[in-house]
């Protein structure tokens, strides 16, 4: 069995769970806990960088989906998408907020360098995940960089111009053109 | 900026998902999503797009105890929710009755709130210092013995390639607890997990430890400890 299949097979079996939500399930709830909580902690912590802070933000995830689930609309799209998208507002949200400045420098954690090619397991994230990591291979080194940076990093376009030294326009055209050859690709 | 560009609605999709948008703009992006369905899906088609290479990173696993702390926070919505007095009444007597009822859940509120705020606030637990030395940091902890702060005192001194680590010391011959690191300017705080509470809350004592870089690697103190203090109790 590929592993595109199983990133179906956990689309089917989540998308119930979300429903169940909405119907009250507080087991359904834990089951999605159990399914997402670690993949959702992964992305969260690469973006805030400290594991308390993350945290918190996971539990606020999780509420939120619990209050939410009604709003999720299955036959429009995958509920790990759906849930994932939640966890990455969220993050993004906290951490440019005043919840943050509570954590100091000393508690980030050491995460690796974002590189995209180094993900290890496309397939697991599905088909769409594998036409995404072919298109990736269609763009410039920098646009690669930039968007990395942002998207697993959570930078904003003035962290990722100082962290390559290139002044803010660039950056913003990197990510702009990068975007919009991505799309180009991925709906070829 | 108009909303009914399909091509700029479609790169600030893309840099809403991305995280790129960010502070007003990202506010009024997410209205608009709101209100017009067709800016919700192009949301909807960036989130499919890019979403699946934060799916692909290493999964880490959450803390024992985030379920529990996650399950106390949705019982506790779920009783909000049904405790909510009924939106309108339908006779005079009732409304007026409604209205008394919101007057005591404004009080019972603005208690609660009082109450929080109070517990909330952080007293000293413990002043960390030399034997003749000035003050190094104060520890301090709400009422609830949930929240820690450590502030840097004049004393502190960062130690190059070294970090600071508190720990809570049992009675008897337990081992101690890590209550994270401590800062070498500034202050520094965090929510303690379940472990950490109970262990400070039997503890008489806290030490600082010098560690390698991040803290001690085996989750006990592996450098020499460099400061006891007592705990005061409230």
């Amino acid at each position: 069995m590929s592993n595109t299949d199983a990133a179906t097979r956990m689309d089917d079996e989540l998308a119930p769970l979300v429903h169940a939500c909405a119907a009250r399930d507080r087991q359904a709830l834990r089951k999605i806990y159990d399914l997402m909580a670690a993949q959702m902690l992964a992305s969260m912590m690469r973006i805030l960088r400290r594991r308390a802070l993350a945290e918190e933000a996971l539990q606020d995830v999780f509420v939120s989906i619990w209050q939410r689930a009604a709003q999720f609309e299955g036959a429009r799209g995958s509920a790990r998408i759906w849930l994932m998208a939640i966890a990455r507002h969220r993050a993004i949200d906290v951490l440019r907020s005043e919840r943050v400045d509570l954590y100091r420098e000393a508690d980030v954690e050491q995460m690796p360098e974002p590189a995209i090619e180094g993900i290890s397991d496309w397939s697991s994230a599905g088909r769409s995940a594998a036409a995404l990591a072919r298109c990736f291979q269609e763009l410039t080194g920098e646009q690669r960089r930039g968007i990395e940076l942002a998207f697993v990093n959570g930078y904003s376009h003035a962290d990722i111009a100082r962290v390559t030294g290139e002044p803010l326009g660039t950056i913003k055209s990197w990510i702009r053109r990068g975007l919009a050859s991505l799309r180009a690709c991925l709906e070829r | 900026m108009k909303h009914d560009q399909p091509q700029l609605i479609d790169a600030l999709a893309s840099e809403y998902v991305l995280g790129t948008l960010r502070g007003a703009a990202r506010r009024r992006f997410e209205r608009w999503q709101s209100e017009e369905w067709h800016i919700a899906s192009r949301v909807r088609t960036w989130e499919a797009r890019l979403i699946p290479l934060a799916l692909g990173l290493p999964p880490i696993a959450p803390s024992q105890e985030l379920w529990q702390r996650i399950e106390a926070r949705i019982r506790a919505a779920d009783a909000s929710r049904t405790d909510t007095p009924p939106r309108r009444a339908a006779r005079p007597a009732l409304r007026a009755l409604a209205a008394v009822l919101v007057l005591c859940a404004l009080f019972a509120g603005g208690y609660v709130a009082w109450r929080m705020t109070e517990s909330l606030r952080l007293q000293t637990v413990a002043t960390i210092k030399g034997a003749q030395g000035p003050l190094v940091w104060s520890i301090e902890l709400d009422s609830r013995g949930e929240r820690l702060r450590a502030v840097a005192l004049p004393g502190a001194a960062a130690q190059p390639g070294h970090s600071f680590e508190l720990w809570a010391l049992p009675p008897g011959k337990g081992a101690p607890v890590s209550l994270g690191l401590l800062p070498d300017a500034g202050q520094l705080e965090r929510t303690l997990t379940v472990a950490q509470r109970a262990a400070l809350a039997s503890a008489t004592q806290v030490a600082v430890s010098l560690e390698p870089p991040g803290g001690s690697p085996t989750g006990a103190p592996t450098g020499p400890v460099l400061f006891v203090a007592a705990l005061k109790r409230a």
